[in-house]
């Protein structure tokens, strides 16, 4: 744990019920550090940054931000924005960022924060009457009104079109670069790849990786690649000295109308050219391309889900074979 | 300046929010008239002939009070609550300053306007439609204001444990009618069993009423509390009912999941 840490969570474990939502879940965010929380739905996020902000008590665990438990820290110096938020709806943005305004001592101009999510010129709409982009981005304005050293943002940029998706990351990145720590959620690898200088990846409630993301993409990413659209059988490339295979995932299309070509720098790519025209293979194309987040978030999720999934099942075999012993 | 200035904030917010919702407005005010127009204007009280009106007709100005006093805050806290907790609000005002007292303090402020509003609206009434002849004491000042308080506190209450904005409304309707027909409204205490007394006094609507009553209509003839006056000593019991209600309303309001 590093002795810097602004946002601290340790071994955090939250059940609602019988579902496990966190389950020892732990990580360290320095200060004006982005760092991204990155998991499938269910992993726990929400929970955790529920726990982060004093919004949900955990079952057991510590959460600490700037050295105080979260219930007891300095609201002026937090800005939260939950999942799923929905403010008074009949009030303009400009309305509803003078009132976020006004619950803090010292706050902004509500026009510098409009202008700031890139909405000056809507500031006299209704909230129900803006889109939902729009909307999510005067979310995201209530969450900058007090300046906030700290920021925890649950999914910022869902609903919000490419334009604004890149208003938002300008934002976060110019808060950033001014010194503010920010905890974000996201299913958006690019996103994470984009603003975060570190990423924690979780998982059924844990947070199995984190890192840097170029250190995940080397850790867990896997090798560059180069895609061949073609219907011929990866043993046609036997004599490649590159290790070639179907594709474990590709793009909603079928496996057995690509094969994929590991381990290969960019200058290689003409003797596979060259090996294909040889051998008069057919190919319609050629997608070249490096390992991203996306590689790590489906590599660990899928491993993280079928550990799971194994384990449920050795329960349940568990579970019958007791059965099968009382019934004996 | 930081809890007045975040109590203003939040005030000035649900009153904006509220004066926009025409419809909600509308029948803030449609339903006590309307209530006063059937049941004044057109049941008419007959003091001679008995039955459910057999009293005088400023008797019955409490319990006209009573409809907005009891049922505006019920329904329109519980509503609140629940709005709040769909939309994730009360997650991200918990994370500000704002403390729960205080939300519940502005929107309490705001349900007084519109209740101060809606009385005035009905004592003109009153008086127009059934010739109530009752006096215009201050102090009913304090008891819609108190009676405001109090059922606000309520309306938290239900608004926090019930699940839906549906079930908050049912829940304000199934409390506020029998709190309302039961606590010396509308039909007093000679019209109900015998074994019924104690469970009217444990209505804070009865002492609203017995109040109110003695406060605008001598003739009543309200018994005094303790040897103390009737106007002040229901306007005592209902402020530390009041206070009591409030203070558990406000702990009601969820700041977690």
């Amino acid at each position: 744990m590093e002795a810097e840490a602004v946002v601290e969570a340790r071994g955090l474990e939250k059940s609602y019920g019988e579902t496990v939502a966190l389950s020892g879940a732990s990580l360290a965010v320095e200060a004006g550090e982005v760092f991204a929380l990155i998991g499938p739905n269910g992993a726990g996020k929400t929970t955790l940054v529920r726990a982060l902000t004093g919004t949900t008590e955990p079952d057991s665990g510590q959460a600490r931000i700037m050295g105080e438990s979260p219930t007891a820290v300095d609201r002026g110096r937090l800005g939260v924005l939950p999942q799923d938020f929905t403010p008074p709806d009949r009030l303009t943005a400009h309305e509803l960022l003078a009132y976020y305004a006004g619950l803090y001592d010292d706050a902004r101009d509500p026009d510098d924060v409009l202008a700031d999510v890139g909405l000056a010129d809507t500031g006299e709409t209704w909230y129900e009457d803006l889109s939902g982009g729009q909307q999510r981005r005067v979310c995201v304005g209530a969450t900058l009104v007090n300046d906030p050293d700290v920021l925890f943002l649950d999914e910022p940029t869902t609903g919000i079109d490419p334009a604004g998706r890149r208003t938002v990351w300008r934002l976060i990145e110019d808060l950033a670069a001014s010194g503010t720590t920010v905890i974000l959620t996201t299913h958006d690898m690019a996103e994470a790849q984009r603003l975060a200088d570190r990423v924690g990846l979780l998982a059924s409630g844990s947070v199995i990786a984190r890192g840097t993301p170029d250190a995940l993409v080397s850790d867990h990413g896997g090798s560059s690649r180069l895609t061949i659209e073609t219907t011929a059988d990866p043993a046609a490339f036997d004599d490649l000295e590159h290790p070639v295979s179907r594709p474990e995932r590709h793009r909603g299309r079928s496996a057995e109308s690509a094969v994929v070509v590991r381990d290969i720098d960019p200058e290689a790519i003409a003797t596979v050219v060259d090996y294909l025209e040889r051998r008069s293979l057919e190919y319609t194309g050629l997608t070249w391309a490096e390992p991203d987040l996306e590689d790590v978030y489906l590599a660990l999720a899928d491993r993280a889900e079928l550990e799971r999934t194994a384990a449920v099942d050795d329960v349940a075999d568990q579970s019958d074979a007791v059965e099968a012993g009382e019934t004996a | 300046m930081s809890r007045l200035g975040r109590i203003r904030a939040e005030t000035s917010a649900g009153w904006r929010s509220f004066v926009r919702r025409r419809t909600a407005v509308f029948f803030t005010f449609f339903f006590p008239v309307i209530l006063i127009v059937i049941f004044g204007a057109l049941v008419r009280t007959d003091p001679a002939d008995g039955g459910l009106f057999a009293e005088p007709a400023a008797y019955y100005v409490p319990g006209y009070l009573a409809v907005v006093v009891l049922f505006t805050p019920l329904s329109r806290m519980g509503s609140e609550v629940a709005r709040h907790r769909e939309g994730n609000r009360f997650e991200k005002l918990a994370t500000t300053p704002l403390t729960r007292g205080e939300w519940l303090l502005a929107q309490t402020a705001v349900n007084a306007v519109i209740i101060g509003l809606a009385s005035l609206l009905i004592l003109g009434l009153v008086i127009i439609l059934t010739g109530a002849e009752i006096v215009f004491a201050p102090i009913l000042i304090a008891y819609v204001l108190i009676g405001v308080v109090c059922f606000c506190g309520l309306g938290a209450i239900l608004g926090s444990y019930t699940d839906s904005q549906d079930g908050a409304i049912a829940a304000s309707n199934a409390i506020g009618l029998p709190l309302l027909f039961l606590s010396e409204t509308f039909i007093s205490l000679e019209q109900l069993p015998g074994w019924f007394e104690p469970f009217v006094n444990l209505s804070p609507l009865t002492y609203f009423a017995r109040g109110v009553r003695a406060a605008t209509y001598a003739e009543a003839g309200v018994a005094d509390v303790a040897g103390i006056d009737p106007v002040l000593a229901n306007l005592g019991i209902l402020v530390v009912v009041a206070a009591v209600v409030f203070a558990i309303g406000a702990r009601s309001i969820p700041r977690t999941d």
